[in-house]
């Protein structure tokens, strides 16, 4: 490989970079969001939050960003591919963060919100400065391996011609007529990618949990 | 968005699902190749996992070390690049495999790691003394971990090893990248040749959902079964 | 002062959970400035009873009045907003069996919080009050400590801390020493009764018959929902009229 082809795979790994960060950083609290949705008990918005959760679990990235790419325009949205892409990672990680939220939301101490209600704070503030910095380190270790797998995930996005780090070791080896070498460099790669997200976990829930023994 | 277009195009248009349903071999043949890939690869992975956990747990240092290897480095790529690997990079050194070929190793090769990872954890919560009694009835090698320990592993970690299962089944979707003609390369296939864009995706992810419904409802007979003989979280 | 209003009144008190009833119509008067304990077998229904008062459970019926002004309900029977509740709630302190401190907190945080936040108090102002009380209940120099690092009665006393840091109307104690050590009971009974030295109005439901007898204005017995006796404490243990309460105090006394 040469100068240009290893400059190549950069702005691929780069691709893979800011598309997964876009769709980790938004699925978070949209994930939150739809959490809750799920657990309000609103009757038809609960339910259907459920059934959207649970077909979203279900949808291998490939066919939803194939969906959205190709399916949208039709009905009147017209959408680039790295814009499909996005969507398609932000709304597959939201479904899986919902989970999360719900589980550390529903396993939350009853007696930590009634000695709040006890002093006379209001559902909101009960939510931001009680419930949401607790919920938010136990969610942690949960919402970052849901990242890692996100990335993990993020080369579907390739079948709609979105130059990632994966496709584009198609593109380098039809320079070089040698697909070894930028497969094993996007693989190394990858692997540097997971292995300080892996790090960063570690650092993020050393410095949350100061206030638990 | 055009709320017109969406229940003329999507609900309303028989023209179109009549595309699909004279399609319908097709989504079928790419379904059962699906489930194919699907059944045996979770066989290969189940067995190869059941290797690697027992390689993990070897007296033998390097062994050891060997397996953490494996396992840690499957967990840090993405089943994609490695899918290329097998089926683009290796051909280079003059190993040749059909997609298909390619793939299903690749799920085996690369599932069996996550496998072996789930199994690992099952048995650090395993109390020792269990094995040492089956070694003191005579038990050992093989047999032991087949007949003591692995039962134990699968059950107590029904849940864990049921959402792995539920990502294996969605990895499968990848093969198509490498032309493999799985469910949703046919839903493509139908969407490109009859330009119907979107039915032909909807109905692929309603089978992949009512087969993940199938394993989710699999692994809640199973955990039930585990709590019964009172192993696994309650 | 049979002419003043009370601190705390409960007004024919029914709450059933699903076919369970568990408390019937059970009215109660708290004056300004008396302990009020609550005694009875588990099961009775006296800790229900308590959480009726500040509406941590919603009565089925009846009212709760406080300084004369109904709580969570209004006069026609409909609840108040969460709000209106909030506002009567700040009023009302209340300590629970298992502390139920904010763990991310610290123990000055976790006293100052609702002072700032409810009461819209400054910074300042909270952090002086809450070092009075801390050094008052004897925790002066745990302010900065997370409450992880307490031992139950030390987590309990910063709880009534808390509370007392709302300058309450009165206090409510839902079992406070249930969930500690018997060594540590002691620290925790002896700022309760500090406070009722003070005249500070408190309704404690426990199973500290000592603390009930020597510190308590009034008795109060309950046994499977209702007020079997309501006497002074020197007669309700000296002379205790209903053959429930007499098994009662053969029992634990």
């Amino acid at each position: 490989m040469t100068g240009t082809e290893l400059q190549m795979l950069l702005s691929g790994a780069w691709t893979t970079v800011w598309i997964s960060a876009i769709a980790i950083v938004g699925g978070v609290p949209l994930g939150l969001v739809l959490g809750l949705g799920r657990v309000a008990g609103i009757p038809v918005l609960s339910q259907l939050l459920a059934l959207y959760i649970s077909i979203g679990r279900a949808t291998p990235l490939v066919t939803l960003v194939l969906l959205l790419f190709v399916g949208l325009p039709v009905v009147g949205i017209n959408i680039d591919a790295v814009t499909a892409g996005v969507l398609t990672l932000l709304l597959n990680t939201a479904t899986f963060n919902a989970e999360i939220w719900r589980s550390v939301y529903q396993s939350f101490p009853r007696g930590q919100i009634e000695a709040a209600q006890a002093v006379g704070m209001q559902k909101g503030a009960i939510f931001r400065r009680i419930m949401l910095p607790q919920m938010s380190v136990a969610a942690l270790p949960g919402l970052m391996n849901e990242a890692t797998l996100l990335v993990k995930a993020s080369p579907a996005i390739a079948v709609i011609g979105i130059v990632d780090l994966t496709r584009v070791t198609d593109r380098i080896s039809a320079r070089t007529y040698e697909p070894l070498p930028p497969i094993i460099a996007a693989g190394i790669i990858y692997m540097i990618i997971i292995a300080g997200m892996v790090r960063l976990q570690r650092v993020l829930e050393k410095r949350a949990a100061k206030w638990s023994a | 968005m055009d709320w017109d277009l969406i229940t003329n195009s999507i609900l309303f248009n028989p023209a179109e699902w009549e595309i699909v349903l004279n399609e319908w071999p097709r989504f079928m043949r790419g379904f059962s190749n699906t489930l194919t890939l699907f059944a045996v690869s979770v066989v290969g992975a189940f067995l190869l996992g059941a290797v690697i956990v027992n390689l993990m747990a070897s007296r033998n240092p390097s062994v050891r070390a060997a397996g953490r290897v494996y396992v840690d480095g499957m967990r840090m790529l993405p089943f994609l690049i490695f899918a290329y690997l097998l089926y683009y990079g290796l051909p280079s050194l003059g190993i040749r495999m059909s997609a298909w070929t390619a793939g299903l190793l690749g799920l085996i090769l690369y599932h069996a790691a996550y496998v072996a990872e789930i199994l690992r954890g099952a048995w650090s919560q395993l109390p020792a003394g269990q094995t040492e009694a089956a070694r003191a009835m005579g038990f050992h090698g093989p047999q032991l971990f087949l007949r003591i320990v692995l039962p134990q592993l699968v059950l107590g970690s029904a849940p864990i090893l049921g959402n792995q299962l539920i990502y294996m089944l969605k990895d499968t979707a990848f093969l198509m990248i490498i032309t493999v003609q799985d469910l949703t390369y046919a839903a493509n296939s139908v969407q490109s040749m009859y330009f119907v864009p979107l039915q032909p995706f909807i109905v692929a992810i309603g089978l992949y959902w009512i087969s993940t419904l199938a394993i989710e409802g699999l692994v809640f007979l199973v955990g039930r079964f585990a709590r019964k003989r009172g192993l696994g979280r309650a | 002062m049979p002419d003043a209003v009370p601190a705390l009144e409960a007004r024919h008190i029914s709450k059933t959970f699903g076919e369970l009833e568990v408390l019937r119509d059970i009215s109660l008067v708290v004056n300004p400035g008396d302990t009020i304990s609550v005694l009875g077998p588990s099961g009775s229904g006296k800790s229900t009873m308590l959480r009726c008062l500040n509406f941590l459970e919603t009565p089925d019926r009846g009212q709760v009045l406080l300084a004369g002004e109904p709580v969570g309900r209004r006069a026609d029977g409909r609840l108040v907003s969460d709000k209106e509740l909030a506002k009567s709630r700040a009023r009302m302190g209340m300590v629970f069996q298992s502390f139920n401190l904010w763990p991310h907190f610290t123990v000055l945080q976790n006293v100052i919080e609702a002072p700032t936040k409810v009461l819209g108090l400054s910074k300042d102002e909270a952090v002086a009050r809450a070092e009075g009380l801390l050094a008052k209940v004897g925790l002066a120099d745990k302010r900065d400590v997370y409450p992880f690092a307490l031992s139950g009665g030390q987590k309990q006393r910063v709880a009534i801390a808390r509370a007392l840091c709302m300058k309450p109307d009165v206090l409510l104690f839902d079992e406070p020493t249930s969930a500690l050590d018997p060594e540590l009971v002691g620290e925790v009974l002896a700022v309760m009764r500090d406070l009722a030295k003070e005249g500070m109005t408190m309704v404690v439901v426990t199973h500290e018959m000592g603390f009930a007898r020597d510190v308590c204005d009034e008795v109060v017995f309950m046994d499977r929902g209702v007020v079997v006796e309501h006497a002074p404490p020197a007669e309700f243990f000296g002379n205790p009229k209903t053959e429930r309460a007499q098994r009662f105090l053969s029992r634990y006394a």
